[in-house]
């Protein structure tokens, strides 16, 4: 196993962890607490990791079977989680956390995708 | 002032289906350019349903946040012609798979995309139905 193989399935997992926190916060109805941003920045982070991983991979020769589909899982990998934290910036509601449960779940499945593509 | 102004799209779970359609938007959209700009020959029908797909999703996104700020007609519309679209896709590419040489995003109910398709439109609908605002209804 690769690294960027290794990082993919750290992202998958801590996306995972990422939802599972996000959709409790909707189950206890409870107002998305800023713990909440701190791990989804987090899973930014690693995303973003992944990504220059494997743009690093594909520089040194690596050729993905499309190049434009490869393309488009690193760019919505690395810009699912700041839009979801940017619109919802001003709510704190129950629901709002829904919203991260989404984009983190959607994070987790693109870094697998990237992993299958690249 | 807590009354919300037909402009701002108040909070619930609409929130989340808005998430949901904006991903499928970036989803689908991407996948039916790719598809027909690269290799639109291999499979004309499949690829041209993906691109109807992504403009339903479009309007989906739509439908639910005007919806959400209190006009629920296009949605009710929005949401059936959706989910009428993924049953007859998904029915067709099982019944006559020489029509889909490749998948589209519809094909057999969006498996490709962990049945999510199909569930979309009825969530979409449960929360038309139930749990949408009262002032929203």
């Amino acid at each position: 196993m690769d690294a960027v193989t290794l990082i993919a399935f750290i992202v998958a997992g801590y996306a995972a962890f990422v939802t599972i926190a996000a959709v409790l916060g909707v189950v206890l109805r409870a107002p998305r607490p800023k713990w909440l941003d701190q791990i989804s920045w987090m899973l930014e982070v690693l995303a973003v990791v992944l990504a220059l991983g494997a743009l690093a991979s594909w520089s040194a020769g690596r050729k993905p079977e499309s190049l434009s589909t490869f393309l488009g899982y690193v760019g919505a990998l690395v810009c699912l989680m700041p839009l979801a934290l940017q619109t919802m910036r001003g709510d704190r509601s129950t629901w709002s956390s829904g919203v991260i449960a989404a984009a983190a779940l959607a994070t987790g499945v693109v870094a697998v995708r990237v992993m299958m593509v690249r | 002032m807590t009354e919300t102004s037909p402009a701002k799209t108040r909070s619930g779970p609409h929130l989340v289906l808005l998430t949901v359609y904006a991903i499928f938007v970036l989803a689908a959209g991407a996948r039916s350019l790719v598809q027909v700009l690269t290799r639109f020959d291999e499979a004309p029908i499949a690829y041209s349903l993906s691109v109807v797909a992504a403009a339903t999703y479009v309007a989906g996104w739509f439908a639910i946040r005007s919806a959400a700020n209190g006009s629920a007609g296009f949605a009710k519309v929005m949401l059936w012609i959706e989910l009428a679209g993924v049953v007859v896709v998904g029915v067709l590419s099982l019944v006559v798979p020489s029509w889909f040489p490749d998948d589209s995003v519809w094909s057999k109910f969006g498996i490709g995309y962990g049945f999510v398709p199909a569930l979309l439109p009825i969530l979409g609908l449960l929360w038309l139905w139930r749990g949408r605002p009262e002032g929203a209804r």
